[in-house]
């Protein structure tokens, strides 16, 4: 069938293998269909030889966690995570991905009112145990959480979704942290209200695209930064410019900044103060490494701020989470998360920064104590 | 497409529509299948597949050469795993053919005639390091470079260092007996392979080799390393592991002409020094690695030398002034010293990434593997150029300069009308050239399927039938790796009909 995928863009991969080690489901299976070379390779089998979409091609595209650490490693620069993602949406189109049920669920998270909703009856759930620990949710979901108020028109603060609904206090940090290098701060809440990166994951690039638009519409009444705290939502607001292909999204996503990527640039206007007396060890989410590619801001920011920083030897290995992966594929995202386990426990540090909500997450329902680069840097300037 | 365009290589259809000797059976199988049966109840249902998804991955390595449909897949984790496997296909009467992480380029893990492959990608484990005795035992699926990584802390590493070394396998490595740019000063992987327990295509497992400096009897371990996965499987191997020099300096050299370099090259040897490391690239192919890499290689040059000393640091200050004094006299525009290991290590990955690359350029290549001798190269590498140009195929130049091992890369896009005819033609034209320079087929990609029609070019019937009856002595059926390495004549079914030696061999 006919993938809809550009024939230059299949073409690019050489088929070298260099991508393999690089790719997570390979490490954990040792098996070529759970490659991007692999991947590709099925692509091409099904767009050109018109081999059948069976289940173990599906299967091939399913597990794929979509954090694009191939695209880094690959000599040849091919546009994998854009191949994968078209992939996906001609196959949700034909109804062979992407059950109904998923369709529902990623719904509320474009309207915040059914998202708090959602939040509560989860919360009540968590509360009864009714959880799989494994999604390592928090222990306690705050849905009625301090509001983030408007501090003046310098930056756009994007809240998002299920990051202001369950992490809020993240938020209100990476503001706090604005504020103090001498940032006014606009909060999107509903001018922004999700950025689609879970939906064009999964195949529904129509929802994105709306999403998309929705948002573009909302912020381009004047040209301010928009900073973003979840690198999973950076990476695709900085890919509107391809998902929408028009001048204007090209412009928007221009002014997309990840949180850490914008106050490195600013560095020199934060307050200088003691440094936290602890080791922190830097998990670079994928969306932030292999994508947005501005991982190193990161160690930029908290370097002035704690005692030591350390780095995993694990080449940015994926930890597993991906957005809705850990949940849909609850086993290989386990054995990921135990590679990750392994290099961090390597380093022994006392807190592990993660600069995107999954990951965190993720890591914490293995019993890592994650914490967000943002809450770090405030802990540090508030002395606390 | 380009890629599929070029299966359509008639020798090698038939190479892939022909049924092995070792087994006749055509590729429909299902899950019915007694064999598959069998080996599901051996390892687990899980580790064996034989879906189209799966067969369809394994027609293909990293070569331009596409295999015909494979047999059942296998995941096997032991020895013992392996020797179930192993008997089943006698039983059945299939071949086995050997995968590693696919990285090979002569076609060497691609199956022909419905074999059954065994994967060894789960087989990854470093069972054991010997620091005493410098050696690691590890299981074949593990990479390359991971085992360095692991040796790291200790202070070691393992010495061959292929260009895909951060996916290539320990067990690819030994069948291919791979070099890799620091393979000059310390050798390839034949020397650094003491013992190797294997499963032979009987079942019967055995060890080769030994950790004695001087092991009794015949060197088997010797005639394994290197053989393409026709002798048997691998399952553990014990290398050597190389204590890491205590200093290295990296220079890089430029000139406007690849002779310069080339003479360069010869200069630094001939001078006494031994580098780690000798690499030269030629503008094109600096040019594509500048491009994705962005390591400071000057684009403008005609061609740059990458040249390495290990070693104390007083004696490789000396031998990194003399490399630039000999590149100077020999019209070295320009010498630069890797300030930082950042540097430097950037300096490597472009080298090491060049063959991916090209792909900026365009879509296809063929890359080549002939080894010429040193004084040779200058000369060798014009009538490459002088080739390609006539057949009006781009080609690119980045090759070991310090044991002239050539890589010529021919760079095309196989959509373009009888553009694959003029890549083989002038491919071949190159062999011939090398051989016919002193030189010999291969330096370290392998025979597999793409050079059998060129071994005539360098052994004598006598030769191959010689090299038939040792593959013959571990391998009575051409059961492992069939219809790979030796040409169609001089495999298994030929030689079981010469019985006796030629009247004419003994003089």
């Amino acid at each position: 069938m006919d993938l809809k995928l550009d024939p230059d863009d299949l073409n690019t991969c050489v088929q070298c293998g260099l991508c393999l080690p690089h790719c997570p489901t390979f490490r954990v299976t040792g098996d070529e269909a759970m490659s991007p070379r692999g991947r590709i390779q099925l692509m091409r089998e099904v767009q050109d030889n018109d081999a059948p979409v069976d289940d173990d091609v599906l299967r091939s595209f399913a597990s794929c966690v979509q954090c694009r650490g191939c695209e880094p490693a690959c000599p040849s620069s091919v546009p994998y995570g854009h191949l994968m993602e078209r992939t996906r949406e001609t196959l949700a189109d034909a109804k062979l991905m992407t059950p109904g049920w998923q369709r529902l669920a990623f719904l509320p998270l474009a309207n915040p009112k059914l998202l708090q909703a959602g939040s509560a009856a989860l919360a009540v759930a968590n509360k009864l145990h009714l959880v799989p620990k494994r999604l390592g949710l928090p222990e306690e979901i705050r849905v009625d959480q301090k509001p983030i108020i408007a501090s003046g028109d310098d930056v756009y603060f994007f809240t998002g979704c299920v990051m202001d609904a369950w992490q809020r206090e993240v938020h209100h940090a990476g503001v706090r942290n604005l504020e103090a290098a001498g940032f006014g701060v606009t909060p999107t809440n509903e001018l922004a209200p999700c950025c689609g990166a879970l939906q064009a994951h999964a195949g529904l690039a129509g929802q994105t695209r709306t999403l998309a638009e929705q948002m573009m519409g909302n912020l381009s009444v004047d040209t301010r930064p928009i900073v973003v705290d979840s690198a999973g939502c950076g990476a695709a607001m900085k890919d509107y410019g391809h998902l929408l292909g028009t001048p204007e999204a090209k412009a928007f996503s221009e002014r997309v900044f990840d949180i850490q990527e914008f106050l490195a640039l600013h560095l020199e206007k934060l307050p200088a103060v003691s440094a936290l007396d602890v080791r922190v060890a830097v998990q670079d989410p994928c969306h932030l490494r292999h994508v947005q590619r501005v991982h190193e801001a990161t160690r930029t920011v908290l370097r002035p701020f704690v005692r030591e920083l350390v780095e995993l030897d694990d080449d940015g290995l994926c930890c597993g989470a991906g957005g809705a992966y850990s949940v849909l594929e609850p086993e290989l995202a386990g054995d990921i998360r135990d590679r990750k386990v392994a290099a961090i426990d390597q380093v022994t540090p006392d807190l592990v920064a993660s600069a995107n909500p999954g990951c965190a997450m993720h890591l914490a329902g293995a019993g890592v104590p994650t914490i967000h680069p943002m809450e770090i840097v405030d802990r540090a300037l508030r002395g606390i | 497409m380009a890629r599929s365009a070029l299966k359509s290589l008639q020798s090698l259809k038939d190479l892939a529509g022909r049924a092995s000797r070792s087994g006749g059976r055509p590729a429909d199988e299902t899950a019915s299948d007694p064999l598959i049966g069998e080996l599901r109840a051996a390892l687990s249902p899980d580790r064996v597949r034989s879906d189209g998804a799966q067969k369809a991955l394994m027609k293909k390595d990293a070569s331009v050469f596409e295999g015909g449909v494979s047999g059942p897949l296998c995941y096997p984790e032991s020895t013992a795993e392996v020797q179930a496997i192993m008997k089943l296909a006698e039983k059945y009467d299939r071949g086995v053919v050997p995968r590693g992480a696919g990285t090979g380029l002569a076609g060497g893990a691609i199956p022909l005639g419905a074999p059954i492959v065994i994967a060894a990608t789960k087989m990854n484990h470093i069972l054991e390091v010997d620091l005493d005795n410098r050696i690691a035992w590890v299981e074949p699926g593990v990479i390359n470079l991971d085992l360095t990584k692991h040796l790291a802390p200790m202070g070691f590493h393992f010495a061959p260092d292929p260009s895909s070394q951060q996916v290539c396998t320990i067990g690819g490595n030994v069948a291919n007996n791979s070099g890799g740019p620091h393979c000059l000063a310390y050798g390839v992987t034949n020397a650094h392979v003491v013992a190797l327990e294997v499963v032979l295509p009987s079942g019967e497992v055995t060890v080769l080799g030994g950790l004695d400096a001087e092991p009794l009897g015949y060197d088997l371990r010797g005639a394994f390393v290197g053989s393409e996965g026709t002798l048997g499987f691998t399952t553990k191997v014990a290398v050597t592991i190389t204590p890491n020099a205590p200093d290295v300096r990296t220079l890089l050299l430029s000139f406007d002409t690849v002779r310069d370099a080339a003479n360069t090259v010869s200069a630094i040897i001939a001078a006494g020094i031994v580098p780690a490391a000798l690499e030269v690239m030629d503008q094109r192919i600096t040019q594509a690695v500048e491009a994705y890499v962005g390591a400071g290689y000057p684009t403008d040059a005609g061609a740059v030398l990458l040249a390495e000393v290990d070693g104390l640091a007083d004696g490789i200050k000396i031998d990194a002034e003399r490399i630039g004094d000999i590149g100077r006299q020999h019209g070295a525009t320009n010498v630069r010293q890797a300030e930082t290991d950042h540097e430097r290590a950037l300096l490597w990955k472009g080298r090491k990434t060049a063959f991916g690359a090209i792909a900026q350029i365009a879509p296809d290549y063929y890359l080549h593997d002939t080894v010429v001798p040193r004084s040779k190269l200058a000369d060798v590498l014009e009538q490459i150029y002088e080739i390609a140009d006539r057949h009006d195929v781009l080609v690119m130049n980045v090759f070991h300069a310090g044991d002239g091992n050539l890589h010529p890369l021919l760079v095309f896009d196989g959509r373009e009308e009888g553009k694959l005819d003029a890549v083989h033609a002038a491919g071949a034209e190159i062999v011939t050239a090398s051989v016919a320079a002193g030189g010999v087929l291969s330096g370290e990609h392998g025979i597999g399927v793409e050079k059998q029609a060129y071994m005539d070019l360098m052994f004598t019937d006598d030769d191959m039938d010689h090299q038939a009856r040792l593959r013959r002595a571990f391998d009575p059926v051409c059961r492992a790796n069939p219809g790979k390495v030796l040409p169609m004549g001089h495999s298994c079914a030929d030689i079981a009909a010469l019985r006796s030696v030629p009247a004419d061999v003994w003089g």
